[in-house]
C-alpha cells in the first residue's frame, strides 16, 4: 500500500471513484436493463401507434395521451383505482394493527394465533385468489350458504356493479393481513421496555399507553405499510384477473387491470396505449409517494 | 429527547428503494412490447404451397412444431392422435406439440412470435382470430394445399369450413368443433306441469316456460332461465334470426367497417333478457361461463344455452344428482325464422413465412391426418367437440358414442339443418376479441338496468375507433 504522504489527493480520489464505480455497476447494470431501459421503451411506446402485430408503426406524438384522457371510461378507472387503494390500505393496516395489539396481551395459545393470523401471507395472490372465488360463488359459496342459513337471500358478490370492488377489495385485505401483521408484531415487540416502564411508572396505562407511546414509537413501521401497502394494491393484478375479470361493468378495472387488457387481452396489443396509460401510472405512484414521504414522513417519529 | 432527523438509515433507504419499486413493476409492460419493428417475410414464397414431392426427396426426419391450446382431457385426446401420427411417420416427420396457454394467450404468443420470426409450423386459434389471421399474412392458405392435391374435401361439414372460408377459399382446417345448443332440466320440466319433450323454440317460449319453473311463480327452481354474460350467445341469437352481425356481408365481402349489435333484433334479445332478470324469471350469474354452468348442474336454473362441449359435464351432473338432462335446438327470436347456429371453436394454420417448404409439406401432412374421419372420430369421442368430418359420424366408436349420448344428436340435426348463408357463417372481423368483449359489456350494463338500446348503442360505438384504426393498418 502506498502511504498517505507519497499519493496526491487527486490520484488517491480516482482511485476511490473507480472503486465506486466497480461497486455500483453490477446494481446499475441490473437496473438499467430491468428499469431504465424498459422506461425508456415505454415512453417511446407511448408515442406512437401500434399495429395489429404490436409492431410501432411510427410516430403518432401526444395522440395516445389525448385519447387516453378524452376517454370517459379512464376516469372511472382512475376512480376505481383509487378507491381499490384506499378499500384494501387502510382496513388492511387498521385490522392488521388491531390483531396485532390482542396479539401483545396473555392469551393462552398465544403462538398459535399469531401464526394463524400472519398465514394468509403464505398464500399467494392466485391461490388465495381461486379460494375467494369458492367463497363468493352465488350458487354454491360458503358466504351464500351462511346467509341462507340465517334466512338472507343471496348476495352477487362479485357480479353486483355496486358490490364487486367492495367484495375484491376483501379479499385483497385478507391477503395483505398476514404480512402487515408480521411487521407490526415485529414492531410491537421492539419497543423499547425502559420507555414503556417509564410511561407506567408516571401512570399511563390501557388506551392512554396505546394511543400516546405506543402509537407514535409505531408510526416508522406504520407509515412503511402505508407506502409500501399503496404501491401494492395501486398494481394489484391477480385477484382482479382472477375474480372478475375486470367486471361487472368494468367496475374492478384498475390501472393496472386496464393496461394489460389493452395491451394484452382478447387479442389487443395496443402497446401504444397501454403505455401511455402505464406513464399514467407510474406518475401516480411517484405523486403519491412524494406526497407521503413530504407530508406523512414528518410525522414519523424515528428513534 | 429523540430526534426525528438524527437517524435517517430507515427512511432513507425507503426513499430510494420505494421509487425504485415503482418503477420497475408499472414498466415491465415495455419489455414485452415493442419487437423488431418489421413484420415477417413478405415475399410471395412464403404463403404458396410448396412442391408436393418435396419431403419424399428430402432426407432425415422433419420436425413440425405444433403449438395448441387445448389443456386437460382435451389435451390428452390430442396428444394420443400427435403420438399416432408421428408413429405412422416414424423417421420422416415428427410432431412435437406444445401447450401454449389458452386461446387468449396463445395468440399473444403467436404475435411475439412473429417479430421474432419464430413461429411454429402449425398453430392452433381460435374461430375469432380468424380474420388477424389472414391479416398477419403468415400462413398458407388450406386451399393452396387442396387445389395443388385436388383433394376431394366433400367429407368436410360445409357449415363448419364455412366459417373458415372466404369466397369458398379455405383459409384454415377447422379443428375442434363447438354448436350452442339450449340445455334443459327434464325433471324440472315435469315438476312444473311443462312437457319435457316439447321444450322452448324461442324467446316468448322460454319466457313462458320460466313463468311456470322459477320460485318467483311458484315453480321448482329458483329461476327458469340463466345463463352467462358471453358474447358468443348474442352472436348466436344474431344468426339465428337470419341476421349479420358485422357489415360487409358479416365481413365476408370485405372488411367489417362497424359492428350490427345494436340493431333492432339484438336489442330485442337483450330486451327481453333484461326484463326475465328484472322479473325474476332469469339468473344473473355474470360473465364467469363456470357460475351458469354450475348454477344448472345445481338444479338452480332449469333453461341455460351453452355449448355443446358441457354435454359431457353436464350429463355427468344430471346422473350424479339424480335428474334427467334434455337438449334442443337453439332457440330463435321468434321461432320459425330462417337461420341458424354459427360453429365455433378452434382451427389449424399452417405457417410460410420463414419456414423451409419440407416442414410446410409436413405440417399439411400432419393437418390432414387430424382432419380424416378416423381421427375426428376419436377426437369428437374423447372430447366431445363435434366432428369437422361427415364420415367420422359413421365410424363404428363414434356409432356408439353417439348411442350413449344421444343428446348429442341434437346437435349433429341442428348443424345438418342449418342452411349456410353468411349469416349463419358469422361475422369474420379484425377486432371480433374486442367486439364480443364490447357487447358483452353492453348486455352486462342492460341487465343491470341501463336502457337495453342505449347499452349496446354505446357499446357498438365503443368499437369505431379500434375498428378503424384495425383496418387502416392492415392496408
Amino acid at each position: 500500500m502506498s502511504s498517505p504522504v507519497a499519493s496526491t489527493v487527486g490520484a488517491e480520489g480516482r482511485r476511490e471513484r473507480w472503486i465506486a464505480i466497480g461497486y455500483l455497476l453490477p446494481a446499475l447494470i441490473v437496473f438499467g436493463l430491468f428499469i431504465f431501459w424498459p422506461l425508456v421503451k415505454s415512453i417511446l411506446l407511448s408515442v406512437q401507434g401500434t399495429d395489429i402485430l404490436g409492431n410501432p408503426s411510427g410516430f403518432v406524438g401526444a395522440v395516445n395521451y389525448t385519447r387516453l384522457f378524452s376517454d370517459p371510461d379512464f376516469l372511472q378507472v382512475l376512480w376505481v383505482t383509487f378507491a381499490f387503494t384506499v378499500l384494501t390500505v387502510i382496513p388492511s393496516i387498521a385490522i392488521a394493527l388491531l390483531i396485532a395489539l390482542l396479539l401483545q396481551g396473555r392469551i393462552r395459545g398465544v403462538r398459535f394465533f399469531r401464526t394463524a393470523f400472519a398465514l394468509p401471507f403464505a398464500f399467494s395472490v392466485a391461490t388465495a385468489s381461486v379460494i375467494f372465488g369458492v367463497l363468493f360463488n352465488p350458487a354454491s359459496g360458503v358466504l351464500n350458504g351462511i346467509l341462507s342459513h340465517l334466512g338472507i337471500d343471496k348476495v352477487q358478490w362479485l357480479t353486483n356493479p355496486d358490490l364487486a370492488l367492495w367484495s375484491v377489495s376483501g379479499a385483497t385485505v385478507w391477503m395483505q393481513i398476514g404480512y402487515n401483521l408480521l411487521v407490526l408484531s415485529a414492531g410491537l415487540g421492539a419497543l423499547p421496555e425502559d420507555i414503556l416502564e417509564a410511561a407506567r411508572l408516571d401512570g399511563a396505562s390501557g388506551l392512554r399507553l396505546q394511543r400516546s407511546i405506543v402509537m407514535p414509537l409505531l408510526t416508522p413501521q406504520l407509515f412503511f405499510l402505508v407506502v409500501v401497502g399503496t404501491i401494492h394494491s395501486l398494481q394489484s393484478f391477480g385477484q382482479i384477473k382472477i375474480l372478475t375479470v375486470g367486471g361487472p361493468e368494468d367496475r374492478t378495472t384498475t390501472l393496472v387491470y386496464s393496461i394489460y387488457e389493452q395491451a394484452f387481452a382478447n387479442n389487443n396489443s395496443n402497446y401504444g396505449y397501454a403505455s401511455a396509460q402505464a406513464m399514467v401510472l407510474l406518475v401516480i405512484v411517484l405523486i403519491i409517494t412524494a406526497l407521503q414521504f413530504g407530508v406523512l414522513e414528518r410525522k414519523v417519529f424515528y428513534r | 429527547m429523540i430526534s426525528t432527523t438524527s437517524s435517517p438509515s430507515r427512511g432513507s433507504r425507503l426513499r430510494y428503494a420505494v421509487p425504485a419499486v415503482a418503477l420497475s413493476a408499472s414498466l415491465v409492460l415495455a419489455a414485452c412490447g415493442g419487437g423488431s419493428g418489421s413484420d415477417g417475410d413478405s415475399d410471395g414464397g412464403g404463403t404458396g404451397a410448396p412442391a408436393a414431392d418435396v419431403l419424399d426427396k428430402a432426407s432425415g426426419v422433419t420436425t413440425v412444431a405444433f403449438w395448441h391450446a387445448m389443456d386437460g382431457t382435451n389435451a390428452e385426446a390430442l396428444d394420443k392422435l400427435v403420438a399416432e401420427f408421428n408413429a405412422a411417420n416414424t423417421g420422416k416427420i415428427e410432431v412435437k406439440s406444445t401447450y401454449a396457454g389458452k386461446y387468449d394467450d396463445a395468440i399473444t404468443k403467436y404475435k411475439a412470435a412473429i417479430q421474432s420470426k419464430s413461429t411454429p409450423d402449425v398453430i392452433q386459434i381460435y374461430d375469432i382470430g380468424t380474420r388477424f389471421m389472414i391479416d398477419a399474412k403468415q400462413t398458407i392458405p388450406m386451399q393452396a394445399f387442396i387445389d395443388r392435391d385436388k383433394l376431394d374435401v366433400s367429407d368436410l361439414q360445409p357449415n363448419i369450413t364455412g366459417y373458415y372460408s372466404i369466397d369458398d377459399k379455405l383459409n384454415s382446417m377447422p379443428f375442434n368443433t363447438s354448436m350452442p345448443v339450449l340445455y334443459f332440466n327434464k325433471t324440472l320440466f315435469k315438476k312444473a306441469g311443462l312437457d319435457p319433450e316439447n321444450p322452448p323454440q324461442d324467446l316468448a317460449g322460454i319466457r313462458a316456460a320460466a313463468e311456470k319453473l322459477s320460485k318467483k311463480g311458484g315453480g321448482p327452481a329458483d329461476y327458469g332461465f340463466g345463463a352467462a354474460i358471453y358474447g358468443w350467445l348474442l352472436e348466436q341469437f344474431i344468426a339465428t334470426d337470419g341476421k349479420e352481425y358485422c357489415d360487409q356481408g358479416n365481413g365476408r365481402d370485405g372488411k367489417a367497417t362497424k359492428v350490427l349489435f345494436d340493431s333492432p333484433e339484438s336489442v330485442e334479445v337483450v330486451k327481453w333478457w333484461q326484463t326475465m332478470v328484472k322479473d325474476g324469471l332469469a339468473a344473473n350469474t355474470g360473465r364467469d361461463t363456470k357460475a351458469a354452468q354450475a348454477a344448472f348442474k345445481s338444479g338452480q336454473l332449469a333453461i341455460t344455452l351453452e355449448s355443446t362441449g358441457q354435454l359431457g359435464g353436464f350429463s355427468k351432473a344430471a346422473k350424479e344428482g339424480g335428474w334427467e338432462l334434455g337438449a334442443a335446438n337453439y332457440p330463435h327470436i321468434k321461432a320459425g325464422t330462417e337461420g341458424g347456429p354459427i360453429i365455433g371453436g378452434a382451427s389449424l394454420w399452417i405457417n410460410g413465412a420463414n419456414h423451409e417448404d419440407v416442414q410446410k409439406e409436413a405440417a399439411w401432412r400432419f393437418v390432414k391426418f387430424l382432419a380424416d374421419k378416423k381421427s375426428q372420430a376419436q377426437w369428437h369421442t374423447g372430447t366431445g367437440y363435434f366432428p369437422i368430418s361427415k364420415g367420422a359420424l359413421n365410424e363404428p366408436e363414434d356409432v356408439a358414442y353417439r348411442q350413449a349420448n344421444p343428446l348429442f344428436d341434437v346437435a349433429v340435426k341442428q348443424l345438418e339443418g342449418t342452411k349456410l348463408s353468411k349469416a349463419t357463417q358469422g361475422c369474420l372481423l379484425g377486432v371480433m376479441p374486442q367486439a364480443r368483449k364490447a357487447s358483452e359489456d353492453g348486455l352486462e350494463s342492460a341487465l343491470n338496468g341501463t336502457d337495453a338500446q342505449q347499452a349496446m348503442t354505446k357499446a357498438a360505438e365503443s368499437l369505431s375507433g379500434q375498428i378503424s384504426q384495425y383496418n387502416s393498418s392492415v392496408q
